[in-house]
């Protein structure tokens, strides 16, 4: 047989890919792909570079471990811009990659509730860090969410306050948005059943310049505590300069942004003195001492929340998979809701059926700017 | 009464920053004719300039004359690289291409500087000046000081020196001007280090109040947009006025009708103007000009 010109560039051609393609093929199936949709870019971005600090510090010890079904687990990372069309195409862009088992979606409701309706047609699990109580109470059976839910928030903030505090007049306030309305509902709902009805509820819009209105308005009402709601740090730091400002000195117990590591450098001696829950307070438990100490060493600076949660999703979606023995989704599913007594940084998880994995918050002062653990308050429903 | 007052102060103050981003809208319109959508970019550029000078341990005086210095080179550079190449062309790439640049700058600052907010340590030591029932922040008396101030100068610029002149024959008729004898692209390119010059201030300025983020530009910007709209586009008063009028009506708007709505009453004033007088407040000098 003669070899035509045609037919040996061919098969040279054929010859030269295929390392090429038999080394694509091969690593697709060599490693076990999650799917993280976090801020690189927005206002978020910082916390979104946290958030992925500690989904890389978790992965880094599964792999070290042995990994996931005898394979090392490779993060997928797609920016989500901090906003909710933004997720929607991170979600979809990581969706088309049929490989990638699982998903690490939003610490903000919002974006959260922006992802979801793909998240049921997609249909493989995504563990999620925002606390509006619908987004697991809504019949998606796919969202399983890391970080205690606002029904316990506003309970603990109430339940504190009321109890421990001993204060009954209550202003509150929130952000507008899907975090902060649900946050304000859940405190004020909390409050009413504790016989101290809010004597204010003021909502505002994220990034205002200005809280001067806001703040006259909690001034007016003669409040003696205040409970807030606040997404944004920034927003934070401006409001509570300008509180003290205008004089208004009364305790303050807040949402987890209160004692988050950005708005305690950025507001500086305005929050001194502040509750806040912490869904993580570093001294909390072994867990969390743990892994602050591995955060530590790792990049340098403090942990909070906002890299505790993804630590703790790509710790148990890992055991989840490795227990299901199989990256298929609906044995995925049954494996995380099976998770009991699981000490992880942020709290001891125990799935309940709608995929809420945690069941109470710690509260934490601001101490002269050093965020000391206070108390943790657990509920059993 | 008191808490009017407080409002009014507040909203002055509020008012001041967007009316100095809104100047220098105004300017680079005037001597272009197209609207440069980087020019809340250029403010947050100089307040994280000013924190990296502060943080290298340099006084606060030299910072602030470094991070202006860096301005106007930023001026020349963005006339040298995003409006000269188009000068000839319509304005619509030119805006295109000042968005594309917008984007850049704050992308760049975000890759280069990370994307924590910083915090920038007022002029003053003191926080602010307790006046009766009224809290003076002192920040806020500083802007509103400069902003004073900054409407003086630009009079007495535009109005009794050659310099000044030139750029208005400028900005009213290019041929004009050049068969005169005036050099445009000379005369484009001090607008705009004027206007980076200005736009830098303005971050500056706000930066201990608004800390310094990424995305404190961009928010600031699109107020100062809608001020200088309703000032009547290519007013150095208007833009003043309007960014005033601006901070004044979404403070009390926010205090006696909705406090979630503010951004809201600040672009219903835009869409009135809009409607009921497109020119804005100074708007018939405009017209008289074209």
């Amino acid at each position: 047989m003669k070899l035509t010109r045609r037919e040996f560039s061919a098969g040279l051609a054929a010859g030269l890919a295929a390392p090429a393609l038999m080394r694509s093929a091969w690593a697709q199936g060599a490693t076990i792909k999650i799917g993280m949709c976090v801020p690189v870019t927005g206002p978020a971005a910082e916390q979104g570079l946290w958030a992925q600090n500690g989904a890389k510090l978790a992965l880094a010890a599964v792999n070290k471990a042995g990994g996931v079904l005898g394979k090392q687990v490779e993060l997928v990372i797609e920016d989500d811009q901090t906003t909710n069309p933004g997720i929607v195409l991170a979600f979809s862009k990581l969706a088309a990659q049929s490989d990638i088992v699982a998903f690490l979606g939003s610490i903000r409701s919002t974006q959260v509730q922006a992802m979801a309706p793909d998240v049921i047609k997609v249909g493989k699990p995504v563990m999620i860090g925002g606390t509006n109580p619908d987004l697991t109470h809504s019949g998606n059976p796919w969202l399983f969410r890391f970080r205690p839910n606002d029904n316990y928030s506003g309970r603990v903030i109430a339940d504190f306050g009321v109890n421990t505090l001993g204060k009954k007049k209550w202003a509150i306030v929130h952000s507008t948005d899907a975090f902060g309305t649900a946050g304000g509902k859940a405190l004020s709902e909390a409050l009413t059943k504790l016989g101290a009805p809010p004597v204010l509820d003021q909502g505002y819009a994220n990034q205002s310049q200005d809280f001067t209105p806001v703040v006259l308005a909690v001034k007016q009402s003669g409040a003696d505590v205040l409970g807030t709601y606040f997404t944004f740090e920034n927003d934070l730091g401006i409001f509570a300069r300008q509180l003290r400002q205008l004089g208004v000195n009364i305790p303050w117990v807040g949402s987890p942004s209160v004692v988050a590591v950005s708005s305690t450098k950025l507001a500086g001696p305005a929050l001194f003195g502040t509750y806040g829950v912490a869904d993580f307070a570093e001294d909390s438990s072994d867990a969390a001492k743990t892994f602050g100490k591995a955060y530590r060493d790792a990049y340098k600076t403090a942990p909070d929340n906002q890299s505790a949660w993804p630590y703790d999703a790509i710790t148990i979606l890992s055991a989840a998979i490795n227990k299901a023995g199989s990256t298929d989704p609906n044995k995925i599913r049954d494996a995380i809701l099976a998770t009991q007594k699981f000490a992880g940084a942020e709290g001891e998880y125990n799935f309940d059926k709608n995929g809420d994995g945690l069941h109470g918050y710690n509260v934490v002062k601001n101490d002269k700017g050093k965020i000391v653990y206070d108390k943790h308050i657990d509920f059993n429903d | 009464m008191d808490l009017v007052l407080q409002l009014l102060f507040t909203g002055i103050g509020i008012g001041a920053v967007y009316a100095l981003v809104a100047l220098g809208f105004v300017l680079i319109f005037r001597a272009t004719n197209v609207v440069n959508f980087a020019q809340g970019e250029f403010s947050m550029v100089a307040a994280y300039l000013m924190v990296v000078c502060v943080e290298l341990g340099l006084p606060y005086w030299l910072s602030f004359v470094i991070a202006l210095a860096g301005m106007a080179l930023l001026g020349v550079i963005f006339n040298l690289g995003v409006y000269y190449p188009l000068r000839h062309r319509t304005y619509l790439p030119v805006i295109i291409a000042t968005i594309g640049a917008s984007i850049l700058l704050s992308n760049s600052v975000l890759a280069i500087y990370g994307p924590q907010p910083q915090v920038l340590q007022g002029w003053f030591d003191t926080p602010g000046i307790q006046l009766g029932p009224v809290y003076l922040d002192s920040q806020y008396l500083l802007i509103i000081g400069v902003t004073i101030l900054l409407v003086l100068f630009n009079f007495w610029f535009f109005e009794k020196t050659l310099l000044g002149k030139k750029l208005q024959a400028t900005s009213q008729d290019k041929e004009m001007a050049s068969l005169l004898g005036i050099s445009v692209s000379t005369m484009i390119m001090i607008t705009f280090i004027y206007s980076a010059v200005l736009g830098g201030l303005a971050g500056i300025l706000v930066a201990p109040v608004l800390f310094v983020s990424i995305q404190m530009g961009s928010t600031i910007a699109l107020k100062a947009f809608a001020a200088t709209i309703i000032g009547g586009f290519g007013d150095v008063a208007g833009a003043i006025v309007g960014g005033l009028a601006l901070g004044v009506i979404e403070t009390f708007g926010a205090a006696y009708i909705s406090v979630p709505y503010k951004d809201g009453f600040a672009f219903l004033v835009l869409i009135a103007f809009l409607v009921f007088r497109p020119q804005g407040i100074f708007g018939e000098r405009v017209a008289e000009k074209a």
